[in-house]
């Protein structure tokens, strides 16, 4: 029986593990103190939160101001509006100036499943990933959450975390270390490399399963949790020991882990066939339940597993 | 810790209209810049860097701020980097790398390029108050813990800057967080890239505005060093409530042929224009 923990209990109680150890961490929120489950931080701590209303350009611009003050700065609000709405404040104020301000993009991919596409972020890997100066997370259990955001107050410069608000399968044991740029193998096994990108490493993860129980061939599992930065050689030859690929996200498949992916099997002609599942390029994700959305788009564990069989059937 | 200039009446004014030399020179030789609003800020930065900000350097020009400045209007980055010529810290023959390629002096501030001496890189609009908002609170937090002065941030954002929602969005958190240690600084040159501002998009009654943002507001000729650095002289930095000078300025400040003349916001002197400009400069 596998356990479940939100993502958001990991990174809160990394923050206050951190604050109590003497590190003087702000977080600012955007009336989104429920949203980022602050509230026992905020308890503990009342003067290290800043909740600056609905406007979240001023949260980042603020965020960048307080980090040039000294501070190690948290932003934690919703993805699309971090993204959206404080495009050019995360750009300008924090990528380009360097400021140290660690931004957590709440509920992102189509968490907010039936709010439909204002509240969806399929786009949040593919912007952070167009910004220079800014390394990218997508943790996928609360382990690793944790794990990360210990690097990231430990690291001197902008940081995105992609998070959620459902409870994801936790994957790691209490020894696993997060190594910025290395893809994070789950499962060793063979023919198929599957790689998932956070939220949807559970789903990849029980495919997998059933598709070694029917088959007794398990595929390799890679949890890609560190996008930037990105250990290419290590990713590659991954890849180089398997006959085919799967790639799977709750993210466009523009601008995505696919799209990475697919760049760099063509950089390195690694010849393999690849199937990238995640939202339609050049669509907004339907809304609906998140169950029924992941199905639609074939990013839950039937439709990857489907997608493994068409692969080792190749 | 003090200016370390402090100067004031001719001295000052001598500063700014070095600097408003150095924009020409800087902007003719470059064959670009914005020289207007460079103009028309001369005399603020001169009352900041000259007498009001505070601050130490050392001999490696490595500067320890206890008050910041954040140029929101970063398009004014000339201004800028000619009164850090005047401070001694540039170079004047580096003014004339001024937009060229490898120089440290690109079209907007560039921390990185300036490192110690550029507070943020701006460029974009709107986005000084905000950050300067977050500076001024870390400042407020920083002398509470260390029981100590609480720095000053000062931030120069232009007027038709303004309409962007961002500064609203600042300063209503400025008075929500009662940043009384945050001067907002208005180049209200009534002039922006396409037009007067009132023609474009009316900010009047600016002062009612701020107010009702919970802003103390005060009006000064911007224009004129010395009245600048005896208002922020005069102010109460412990009083709840952040601030906003209307520094009622002139674009193209200095010149005859650019005052107010709203192509010169994006315009260089040519060589005759040069000469006459200095000339007019030196004799004012």
């Amino acid at each position: 029986m596998r356990e479940y923990a939100d993502l958001r209990d990991g990174a809160v109680s990394a923050i206050g593990r951190l604050t109590a150890a003497g590190q003087d961490i702000i977080v600012m929120v955007a009336d989104s103190t429920s949203t980022s489950k602050i509230g026992a931080f905020m308890k503990d701590y009342p003067e290290r939160v800043i909740n600056v209303g609905i406007a979240e350009q001023n949260m980042v611009g603020m965020a960048a101001g307080l980090a040039l003050g000294g501070h190690i700065v948290f932003t934690a609000n919703a993805a699309p509006f971090l993204v959206g709405r404080a495009n050019e404040q995360v750009k300008n104020d924090v990528c380009y100036s360097a400021t140290n301000v660690k931004m957590l993009g709440l509920n992102a991919g189509v968490a907010y499943g039936p709010l439909a596409s204002t509240h969806h972020a399929i786009d949040d890997i593919s912007i952070m990933s167009g910004f220079g100066n800014v390394q990218i997370f997508a943790p996928c259990d609360e382990v690793e959450v944790a794990q990360m955001i210990d690097y990231a107050a430990s690291f001197d410069g902008p940081v995105y975390i992609r998070l959620d608000n459902a409870k994801f399968p936790v994957v790691h044991d209490a020894s696993y270390r997060f190594e910025p740029g290395r893809p994070d193998v789950l499962i060793e096994g063979s023919r198929v490399a599957v790689i998932a990108l956070g939220s949807v490493v559970g789903e990849a993860l029980d495919a997998c399963e059933a598709v070694q129980k029917e088959s007794g061939i398990a595929p390799t599992l890679v949890n890609l949790s560190s996008l930037r930065p990105l250990d290419q050689d290590a990713l590659a030859s991954i890849i180089e020991r398997h006959d085919s690929v799967v790639t799977v996200e709750e993210h466009s498949l523009h601008g995505g882990i696919g799209a990475t992916v697919a760049l760099l099997m063509a950089r390195r002609q690694i010849a393999r066939p690849l199937k990238t599942l995640g939202i339609t390029e050049g669509e907004f994700a339907h809304y609906g339940t998140r169950k029924g959305i992941r199905q639609h788009y074939g990013i839950d564990a039937a439709g990857i597993a489907n997608a493994i069989r068409a692969q080792c059937a190749n | 810790m003090e200016n370390p200039f402090k100067q004031s009446g001719d001295a000052l004014h001598r500063r700014a209209q070095e600097i408003r030399k150095k924009i020409c020179v800087m902007n003719a030789t470059a064959k670009s810049g914005h020289t207007g609003g460079d103009m028309s800020e001369a005399d603020i930065l001169a009352a900041l860097y000259f007498h009001v900000l505070r601050y130490e350097t050392d001999a490696n020009r490595s500067v320890r701020w206890h008050d910041e400045f954040i140029l929101s209007k970063g398009h004014g980055v000339g201004g800028l980097y000619a009164c850090f010529a005047e401070l001694g810290w540039l170079p004047d023959t580096e003014l004339l790398t001024y937009l060229k390629d490898d120089s440290r002096l690109p079209g907007h501030p560039v921390r990185q390029k300036l490192p110690g001496w550029v507070t943020v890189n701006t460029g974009g609009l709107g986005h000084g108050l905000p950050i300067a908002a977050g500076l001024a609170m870390a400042k407020q937090r920083h002398a509470a813990q260390h029981q100590g002065a609480t720095g000053r941030v000062f931030v120069l954002t232009g007027d038709g800057e303004l309409e962007e929602g961002s500064n609203w969005e600042a300063a209503m958190a400025a008075a929500h967080f009662e940043l009384s240690n945050l001067v907002v600084i208005v180049d209200r040159n009534r002039l922006q890239l396409a037009d007067f501002t009132h023609n474009i998009m009316d900010l009047d009654p600016l002062d009612e505005k701020f107010r009702a943002f919970g802003f103390e507001v005060h009006d000064v000729n911007g224009n004129q060093s010395d009245a600048i650095w005896k208002l922020m002289e005069s102010l109460d930095y412990d009083n709840r409530k952040p601030k906003v000078v209307i520094a009622h300025t002139i674009k193209g400040r200095g010149v005859s042929f650019m005052e107010n003349v709203p192509a010169w916001h994006h315009k260089f002197p040519d060589e005759d224009q040069l000469q006459q400009a200095l000339k007019e400069l030196d004799h004012a």
